[in-house]
């Protein structure tokens, strides 16, 4: 019906979060509240299991996403804790927001399941797949 | 909430989903377990070594030492599984970010709705699964009036006088006017609580049945199709089957089993109250939802006095109604209640037929009354307050406040004695009724007026009374005089003419009919009266509320709040959705 209405940031948030919990989406991505106790809804942890038939295969990746004061208008700052290499994750571990098409098309009703789902989608581009991984560790 | 929900399932089973990419499974566990035993347990599931488990939950990785509880893990929750394969060990290392969670400590209850746990049905309908038809509704459930079970059953049982009462025009007005439907449905406490509460949890995983409780069509047709046992028989068949459809949705049967409990059958129960009750039950929450309806209320009201079956029953069914939903929230619309003609009514029959009123109090529905009075002084002494017999009468009301306590602590249904005392105090009001004939046209009521009550409300309300009330109403009437009867044929006569269409005449007290003229006035009221304005000025309060929540985009919230009645919770849940 009515589109573009723009939801608040919290009702927001809490609606991914109980998506989140319930598990929603094909099981590879997942996301929650870093803390539990964190009411600001701001830092989110996240995984993405690594695509079968690409280097990334057998790897659980773990993200820190950052949803910040003016969420959902602003694009959350996600970043790679596992170390991981991709185009468009810069050496520090952050995503660059120019590379992933989600985060640079971002738009009000995007999600933080947009953005980890894009990631995971990106990891099966040829340009990334047959990246040869660095060894288990996480970024400094 | 999510404290008394983990006390109460303290040691308790929860269940929770685990999901591979391929495939998913219902794991049963303790809910004080801790990851290790999960695992455990998933390992037998999905008959995979435990060493090869990893355990993702809302984006955290599980550690064995770590609790279901540490981790906010609840009944119906989504746990991840990836199941590694055995020759590599390449998983990533837990990184820093998993630290705070080791970190966080397990006192600290999570800030957000905790997840429903099935067998914490809010209303212990628990019991009640199955998809019985509507014969069952209402039984066997402590938390149902007596009175409700007894009406609901009379009108299953009695399709005929059912459709009477559908067909009855007053009826039938208020049921086209979206504003008091969703009053009477609001007004049940069941009822509320599935539209407010609830959803929450049910919008995701049926939005539809948010859309149903916000479809002013559906909630009509809730009601109208009481009018046709067929059609009814149609839609029970027809949700049997979107039921079975439901049942492929993760979490399956019982988020089936609690829609069915918590929405079909509140919503079921709140339609036949709705118009099992009586249309007082709406004046009073068109009045305590702050409509112009105040200034009649506390107008003295015109011949209360008179006989009336009609009142009576009415007043009777919608004390009860209204009862059901007693305790403090209620209290507002409680005191509105007895201000109401119904019941002025009714105190002026009991204390003119001490016969009456011997067979009211038997009736179990006086007796809830009666207990939820005990329970709230408060209460009694409102009633007694804004009873015009007592309010002209400083003394008397005194009299009676004093021996009010006394009389329902003594649980005077069950002692003949008390009753006995009270009949006499009855009987003393009786005189005093006929030793001072100049109290009453004092009150603005004219004595001897012929008793009119409104078009459709007696033929609505009589119906109704008879059925609940069956045993003490046909003794009460045998009780009073003849001129009941006929009186209120003459009314039914004149009410099928009557002009049902609303009017904005102010009443007139003393006029030729000016309690018939006054409701018609109320009536008009609930019908067009607020509908008539914009809805930036209607719901102006809600539209405050929601700008403040966030919601920025006026045009949305109106169209929103219009939907839903302006209901602000609703009105949110909406725009959500609509994203």
């Amino acid at each position: 019906m009515a589109q573009g209405v723009l939801v608040p940031r919290n009702f927001k948030l809490l609606d991914e979060l109980e998506k989140g919990e319930k598990g929603l989406g094909d099981g590879t991505i997942s996301w929650g509240l870093a803390d539990d106790a964190d009411n600001t809804l701001t830092r989110w942890q996240c995984t993405i299991i690594g695509p079968s038939k690409t280097n990334f295969e057998g790897r659980i990746y773990n993200l820190t996403v950052e949803c910040g004061e003016h969420y959902p208008k602003e694009r959350p700052k996600v970043r790679f804790n596992t170390k991981v290499r991709m185009n468009c994750v810069s050496d520090n571990g952050e995503v660059n927001s120019k590379q992933l098409d989600e985060l640079k098309n971002w738009q009000t009703h995007s999600s933080i399941k947009n953005v980890l789902s894009g990631i995971r989608r990106a990891m099966t581009l040829k340009e990334n797949k047959n990246f040869q991984q660095p060894n288990d560790g996480t970024f400094p | 909430m999510a404290d008394s929900e983990q006390t109460e399932n303290s040691g308790t089973e929860i269940t929770i989903t685990v999901k591979t990419p391929k495939e998913k499974q219902e794991i049963k566990i303790d809910e004080n377990a801790d990851v290790k035993k999960l695992k455990e347990l998933v390992g037998e599931k999905f008959k995979s070594p435990i060493e090869q488990l990893c355990l993702i939950f809302a984006g955290k990785i599980l550690k064995e030492n770590d609790t279901l509880k540490q981790h906010g893990i609840k009944d119906g929750l989504t746990i991840h599984l990836v199941i590694k394969s055995a020759n590599k060990t390449t998983a990533a290392s837990p990184g820093p970010a998993d630290t705070p969670t080791t970190t966080t400590t397990p006192s600290v209850p999570p800030s957000r709705p905790a997840a429903p746990d099935v067998s914490a049905s809010p209303f212990g309908l628990g019991s009640m699964g199955g998809l019985a038809g509507l014969s069952n509704i209402g039984m066997g459930s402590a938390n149902f009036m007596e009175m409700q079970q007894r009406m609901q059953q009379q009108v299953t049982q009695n399709p005929e006088m059912l459709r009477q009462m559908m067909e009855n025009p007053f009826v039938q007005q208020m049921m086209s006017n979206p504003d008091v439907m969703r009053q009477l449905m609001m007004a049940n406490p069941q009822m509320r609580d599935v539209m407010e509460v609830r959803k929450s949890e049910f919008y995701i995983r049926n939005p539809e049945i948010t859309h149903m409780l916000n479809n002013p069509e559906l909630m009509r047709q809730t009601l109208e199709l009481a009018r046709n046992p067929s059609m009814l028989q149609e839609l029970m068949r027809s949700q049997d089957r979107a039921m079975s459809n439901l049942e492929s949705i993760p979490g399956g049967f019982n988020a089936l089993q609690r829609m069915y409990t918590d929405i079909q059958e509140p919503m079921m129960n709140a339609a036949q109250e709705g118009f099992g009750s009586n249309p007082f039950s709406g004046l009073v929450s068109g009045d305590s939802a702050g409509t112009q309806a105040g200034r009649e209320n506390t107008d003295p009201l015109p011949n209360p006095w008179a006989p009336q079956s009609g009142g009576t029953s009415g007043s009777t069914s919608s004390t009860t109604s209204t009862s059901t939903t007693s305790t403090t929230s209620q209290a507002q619309g409680q005191f509105g209640m007895f201000n109401t003609p119904g019941m002025s009514s009714l105190m002026s029959q009991m204390s003119s037929n001490p016969q009456l009123m011997q067979n009211m109090l038997q009736a179990p529905y006086m007796q809830s009354m009666m207990e939820s009075m005990t329970a709230n002084p408060e209460l009694a002494n409102q009633i007694l307050g804004t009873n015009p017999m007592f309010a002209s009468n400083p003394q008397l009301r005194e009299q009676f406040q004093q021996q009010l306590p006394t009389m329902l602590q003594q649980n005077m249904m069950t002692n003949p004695r008390a009753l006995e005392a009270m009949q006499q105090v009855m009987q003393g009001m009786q005189t005093l009724n006929s030793e001072a004939p100049g109290l009453f046209p004092n009150m603005g009521l004219p004595a001897g007026m012929a008793p009119s009550f409104p078009p459709g409300m007696v033929g609505g309300s009589t119906t109704t009374g008879t059925t609940t009330t069956s045993t003490s109403t046909t003794s009460a009437t045998t009780g009073s005089t003849t001129e009941t009867s006929s009186a209120t044929a003459t009314t039914t006569a004149s009410g099928t003419t009557g002009n049902m269409g609303p009017t904005t005449t102010p009443a007139t007290p003393g006029g030729v009919d000016p309690f018939s003229n006054m409701m018609t006035q109320m009536m008009g009221m609930m019908a067009q009266g607020n509908a008539s304005q914009p809805p930036e000025q209607r719901f102006a309060n809600q539209l405050d509320q929601l700008a403040m929540m966030g919601f920025v985009d006026r045009e949305a919230n109106i169209r929103a709040l219009q939907a839903t009645f302006g209901d602000v919770n609703q009105a949110i849940e909406r725009l959500l959705q609509q994203r």
